[in-house]
């Protein structure tokens, strides 16, 4: 039997917690199971424990804390900025190790200084890190799906293939078979005629009134999601994209810009480079890139031992920046994981864009990493 | 030891295990009446025949309560993670044939191919308030497809038990995951099969719990390799 009490490294945390200055929160360990779902998708349904409460709502045990300490921020609607901090259990499926163990970490929400916060928050990993695991060396590596977003609006591709792109960011799967497609592009098959002359004609109101009829006809109108105009569009768009072939030294370029892993003091200097030498034009980008590197240095941390790596991003729609991680130096367990989710406050329901920053401490295995070798 | 061996309680595929295993020289002969639900092979020792309903052996093959199981690939592959490590198919016995697919509503014109549903997922929180919504019963099939095989995330699963294909038009749901063997029940519904959305080609199948006891039990391979040549000699 695993035991469950609280890592005994706790009370540095919590002293480097207060140091930091922010505040502390919990959050209730049962949650409504709907937010994590929404955000963070049905992959997170068989890693989480769900129950269901008497009258069928659905709920979870807590999985992370990101979520409910953002949910909370929003139902006190106390105002930004607003560091807070956490540190309890959470509980989720694992293959290996206990299903529940202890996490502990910061949320930054508010502060607008974007490269500041993001620095700021690096420094708070790393600082808390260092003094749990003294003498020992940490590796970090860090991504930034702005600039990923950067090059691919400046090779010039459509709105729809961009977005396809962005999305896919993170998933190298998926984005290796984007990118194939865009190097091979398939015409669209298997058009009614009908539709096909229609949509040849551009006569959208047309296309759009048939669509409307058969929908009516099959009683498909009453509870229909997508209107008959959101899909005479997309089939237009859809044609378009089709027909999109991104020539090969553009797909070069955007294979080798994901190829690109260095230290992190070299970096500004290599993006700059990518983009003169391809021609692309990265601006506001490369400058909050930059921007984040100078704040990394003010703040007395070691760029040449952190590396970016610029296929490193997280497949979800909340991510809009930096995303980081923290390992011993050679080992492969993440002992912090972080990133900035300026989208994710407003997708949870707040009323302003909320920027924030945040990251997760796995005590689990800084206490591995901690154990005498 | 006894080997159990789980087959269907009723219906079309439980006359054709039946069938097949005569064939195959196990003749399987009731215990009491002939509407127990245990039974045993004739000729062999140690054999139990326990009937149970389709979805319970899928469950029972998981935790290693029997030690074959005759039911739907795609009720064991449900019912379980890690499902090849955990048992072995050992024939596919030609019945029972239905396919788990990916239905979206016909008049979606543009969604022909899962990668049209991708494109529609990523967009449809942002004009619809919310994500898109799958009605199955099937939800660890349909997130293995759609996450791992289609890198698509942003969805819903929403419970669905029967009359699945009804769920888009009554507004449970945007689009389904069912099973379907000649596709007439989602003509009637005005849904289509996606191009690349057939997600398993499913048929009946007697599957191994892989338990290590098995490897020195020659009624194991003997049972298998019975009900393998009757197939054969079937086919051939």
């Amino acid at each position: 039997m695993p035991l469950t009490d609280m890592p005994d490294f706790a009370p540095d945390l919590l002293d480097e917690f207060s140091r930091r200055r922010t505040v502390r929160v919990n959050t209730p360990v049962i949650q409504p199971a709907e937010p994590f779902l929404d955000m963070a998708g049905e992959d997170l349904r068989r890693r989480i424990f769900l129950t269901e409460s008497e009258t069928g709502e659905s709920l979870c045990l807590r999985p992370e804390f990101t979520i409910p300490v953002c949910l909370r921020h929003i139902e006190t609607a106390t105002g930004t900025p607003k560091r807070y901090s956490y540190l309890g259990e959470v509980f989720r499926q694992r293959r290996e190790g206990s299903h529940e163990f202890y996490q502990a970490g910061i949320e930054d929400l508010g502060e607008t200084d974007i490269a500041s916060a993001d620095a700021r928050l690096i420094g708070d990993a790393v600082g808390i890190l260092s003094r749990l695991l003294p003498g020992r060396s940490l590796t970090l590596t860090l991504g930034d799906q702005a600039v990923f977003e950067a090059v691919v609006k400046a090779l010039g591709l459509p709105l729809g293939w961009q977005k396809r792109l962005i999305h896919a960011f993170g998933d190298r799967g998926h984005l290796d078979a984007l990118l194939e497609r865009l190097a091979r592009p398939q015409p669209v098959a298997g058009l009614d005629p009908e539709i096909a002359a229609l949509l040849a004609s551009g006569n959208e109101a047309e296309l759009v009134a048939q669509i409307d009829r058969t929908m009516e006809t099959t009683g498909y109108s009453t509870n229909a999601s997508r209107s008959p105009l959101e899909i005479a569009r997309r089939l237009q768009e859809k044609l378009t994209l089709a027909e999109t072939r991104l020539d090969g030294s553009a797909l070069l370029l955007l294979r080798e810009f994901l190829t690109l892993s260095l230290p992190l003091s070299e970096a500004s200097a290599a993006l700059a480079g990518f983009a003169d030498a391809a021609c692309l034009k990265l601006g506001p980008a490369l400058a909050q890139f930059d921007a984040r590197l100078a704040a990394l240095a003010n703040a007395g941390l070691d760029l040449s031992a952190m590396t970016y790596r610029a296929a490193f991003g997280r497949p979800l729609d909340y991510y809009t920046g930096l995303v980081f991680e923290v390992t011993e130096a050679g080992a492969s367990a993440v002992l912090a994981g972080g990133g900035r989710f300026d989208r994710l406050l407003t997708l949870l329901g707040a009323k302003d864009r909320i920027p924030a920053v945040g990251f997760a401490l796995w005590l689990d295995r800084i206490e591995t990493a901690r154990a005498p070798k | 030891m006894t080997i159990t061996i789980a087959l269907p309680s009723k219906g079309r595929i439980k006359d054709g295990t039946v069938e097949i295993f005569e064939r195959a020289g196990l003749s399987i002969a009731s215990i009491g009446n002939d509407r127990s639900y245990r039974g045993r092979v004739e000729g062999i020792d140690g054999i139990e025949i326990a009937y149970l309903s389709a979805s319970e052996i899928a469950r029972e093959l998981a935790s290693g309560a029997v030690d074959f199981g005759v039911t739907g690939e795609d009720l064991v592959r449900e019912g379980m993670p890690g499902v090849d490590d955990k048992v072995e198919f050992c024939a596919r016995l030609g019945f029972g044939q239905a396919d788990v697919v990916v239905a979206v509503p016909e008049i979606w014109l543009d969604v022909e191919t899962m990668a049209d549903l991708g494109d529609v997922a990523t967009d449809f929180r942002a004009r619809h308030g919310r994500r898109l919504a799958i009605a199955t019963k099937y939800w660890r099939l349909t997130q293995q497809f759609f996450s791992r095989q289609h890198g698509i995330q942003l969805y819903r699963i929403v419970e669905s038990l029967g009359a699945t294909e009804g769920a888009p038009a009554a507004g449970q749901a945007d689009i389904i995951v069912d099973i379907t063997s000649t596709g007439s029940t989602l003509k009637a519904n005005h849904l289509k099969v996606l191009g690349d959305g057939v997600i398993l080609k499913s048929e009946a199948c007697l599957v191994r719990a892989r338990k290590p006891a098995h490897d020195a039990d020659p009624r194991v391979a003997q049972i298998i390799s019975a009900v393998q040549t009757a197939l054969q000699r079937a086919d051939g």
